[in-house]
């Protein structure tokens, strides 16, 4: 089996309660409060472990595939808004198969631009795909700290190497992903 | 100047962070062996890793608006059942609603009955044609974009041209000032989904419902509309039990995904009921529509998602046809249906029925052999015979038993007697009535059997152990008074739970072989 078509079935269901817990904390709190991806998903863990612990019984494997949701409905939000942005005339995005393609085109839902001092998760999608063609690992440790809030521990068990090689990993794919922002 | 090997690059990079501050130039000048290129640029991600600050430290910050999006937020306003109407809800894209009274074209908005990404629906009278219609405000962006205006009339005037009792039909798109209007029939009544809500429906039932579905899908494929978001929400019931769907092809503008998001604010379908081949955005077609289809079916049903349903094993599967096939091989979907389901959750839409119309006659054909007698040659049969056997006997045998209570009612002081016998009664006329509904369904409607089946199963267990303990009671509070009463009290009890306790779910299990061990 392999990973891509496993989070294929799975994603669904993250990503679902994902949008779940989003909208609880949207009933609760005033608007335009932001959510920190960490808690978000140990939550979203959470919840899907108590429902369905068949699917769910290894916590990096949903991790990871919580970090690979994250990013990939905040990057089509991103360029959804882009593209209104730019006057409704978007680009055809062409999908990395080894990406497992598009969530469904999560698609945006505000039309505002993105808070000033935040990092473009366009760009930094952009980059990061550039990135994962010569260094995947490290591509996929910014995935999952970034995007899925997790530790460098955590990363560790996902990647399946020692937490030391994560920091020195993630440390470079920062710097080089800084430059690349820039 | 060519960008140095990579695996060089970073062999020096993360070399330089074990070196003491002072000493990594000198490290990086022997390391490198003179390779001025190398040294650059590994000094300059260094210079960039020394400065970085927070950069990306903190893990991105998600405005919950972004993640929210169709079927959660509540498509309809449960609070106003006669109104209740689905719309995709993103929550996003809001504009201030129009207050009843608004006055647009000969449109007067009465109430608003629903809210979503793609807009608000509102209840509203027609002053030309003096009928209800729905309104479905679309986003404000949409008006002010003329390809997306373009793109929406083109939609809608396809959506319009299906004419079909079953799908709800499309008026008008009307542009008023920078309202951009999406102007339907309006169906009271509830959703599919509100059905749901209720309990599983039955297989009879919801095949009729889904036969409804399917010609709705087949004339709007004749029309060059594929739904692409049909799900409970999307379908209504009238009050007269009347199935409209809805929503066709409005919310999905035709053109490159990320064109609908923009119009939508929504995703494009609500991931559970998404084919396949919309996950991976290739291309879609009517048979997409029946993808969904299957598993409306099977959900209503089976009153869960099939592939949510936490007994089967997509997480070891993952999305083989088998796994497919497998979450929807469960006991409680009759194997015709489950045969209908299987075929429609083909990964590859070339492996479903090949059209809408195909669909309907597979329905058609299990509605025909549901209710008729069971297939001869079933091995199971004479195990069910026996099960049927078992269930008429314990029906009667419990109704004997009311004779030595009331005799026994007399025996017992005058309120434990009179609780004693209302108990025995009760749990007999309760009991005895499931299992001859059981029986009665067993004969009549066979496939419906196992779907009634996991609904009485455990009233009939809470039936049978009170009229246990009832027995029991009732001749341990005689005593010695009439002791011959007392014992078949007493042994009519034991007798009563060694049958359902033992007896039954052996017979159980020979006539439902497939099923998980249970007792019914």
């Amino acid at each position: 089996m392999s990973d891509s078509r496993e989070a294929a079935v799975l994603m669904p269901l993250v990503y679902d309660e994902l949008r779940r817990i989003a909208a609880g904390y949207m009933r609760r709190e005033r608007p335009g409060q932001t959510l920190q991806a960490t808690a978000l998903v140990n939550e979203a863990f959470v919840r899907l472990a108590a429902e369905r612990p068949r699917h769910f019984e290894n916590r990096t494997h949903f991790l990871a595939i919580a970090a690979l949701s994250m990013r990939q409905i905040l990057v089509q939000r991103a360029r959804a808004r882009h593209a209104v942005k730019r006057g409704g005339a978007p680009q055809r995005v062409t999908l990395d198969d080894a990406r497992l393609g598009d969530i469904g085109g999560a698609g945006v839902s505000r039309l505002g631009g993105s808070r000033p001092g935040a990092i473009d998760v366009e760009a930094l999608d952009e980059a990061l795909t550039r990135l994962a063609a010569f260094d995947a690992e490290q591509a996929r440790i910014v995935e999952l700290r970034y995007f899925g809030g997790l530790t460098v521990e955590e990363v560790a068990e996902v990647v399946g190497v020692s937490p030391a090689t994560v920091k020195r990993q993630w440390a470079m794919a920062r710097a080089w992903l800084k430059r690349a922002l820039e | 100047m060519t960008p140095p090997p990579w695996g060089r690059l970073k062999a020096l990079f993360q070399g330089a962070l074990d070196q003491p501050p002072g000493e990594v130039r000198a490290w990086l000048r022997q390391a490198a062996g003179g390779d001025e290129d190398l040294i650059r640029e590994a000094e300059a991600l260094l210079q960039i890793h020394e400065t970085a600050g927070d950069f990306l430290e903190q893990p991105v910050e998600v405005d919950p608006e972004d993640l929210v999006g169709p079927a959660e937020t509540g498509p309809y306003d449960s609070e106003s059942d006669a109104a209740s109407y689905p719309a995709d809800v993103g929550a996003g894209i809001s504009r201030p609603g129009l207050e009843p009274g608004t006055r647009l074209g000969s449109y007067v908005i009465l109430e608003e009955i629903g809210r979503g990404g793609m807009g608000v629906v509102y209840l509203a009278e027609d002053e030309r044609l003096r009928r209800r219609v729905a309104i479905k405000s679309l986003p404000a962006v949409v008006g002010r974009d003329a390809g997306l205006r373009a793109r929406l009339r083109r939609e809608a005037r396809a959506a319009a041209t299906i004419s079909h009792p079953a799908v709800a039909t499309v008026y008008a798109l009307e542009e008023i000032d920078d309202h951009v209007l999406l102007v339907t029939e309006y169906i009271p009544g509830r959703t599919l989904r509100d059905e749901m809500a209720r309990g599983p429906i039955a297989p009879s039932r919801a095949l009729k419902i889904v036969a409804d579905i399917a010609e709705a899908l087949a004339a709007a494929h004749d029309a060059g509309v594929v739904h692409r978001d049909l799900k409970p929400e999307n379908v209504m019931i009238t009050r007269g039990g009347a199935v409209k769907v809805v929503d066709f092809g409005i919310a999905h503008v035709e053109g490159p995904s990320i064109t609908r998001q923009t119009v939508s604010g929504t995703i494009m379908g609500t991931p559970a009921y998404m084919a396949p081949e919309q996950f991976v955005g290739a291309g879609v077609d009517g048979r997409a529509d029946l993808y969904a289809a299957g598993l409306v079916l099977s959900e209503m049903i089976m009153g869960q998602h099939p592939l949510l349903a936490e007994h089967q094993d997509v997480g070891a599967g993952f999305l083989s046809a088998e796994a497919l096939a497998k979450a929807v091989s469960r006991p409680e979907l009759p194997p015709p249906i489950a045969h209908v389901v299987a075929r429609c959750l083909q990964l590859d839409p070339g492996a479903r029925y090949g059209s809408a119309r195909e669909l309907l006659h597979a329905i058609e054909e299990i509605g025909s052999s549901v209710g008729s007698a069971p297939v001869s040659g079933d091995p199971r049969n004479s195990a069910r015979w026996w099960w049927e056997f078992h269930q008429a006997v314990t029906a009667l045998a419990y109704w004997l038993l009311v004779i030595p209570s009331w005799t026994a009612r007399g025996v017992i002081d005058r309120t434990a007697g009179r609780a004693f016998f209302i108990v025995t009664l009760g749990a007999v006329i309760v009991s005895s009535t499931l299992r001859l509904h059981l029986w009665f369904t067993s004969r009549l409607y066979p496939a419906e059997l196992r779907w009634v089946r996991s609904r009485v199963r455990r009233a009939v267990q809470a039936a049978d152990w009170l009229f246990v303990l009832a027995l029991v009671a009732g001749g341990l509070m005689i005593g010695e008074t009439r002791a011959p009463l007392a014992i078949v009290l007493v042994s009519f009890g034991i007798g009563t739970a060694v049958a359902f306790l033992v007896i039954e779910p052996a017979t159980t299990r020979a006539a439902f072989r497939s099923s998980t061990v249970e007792s019914s």
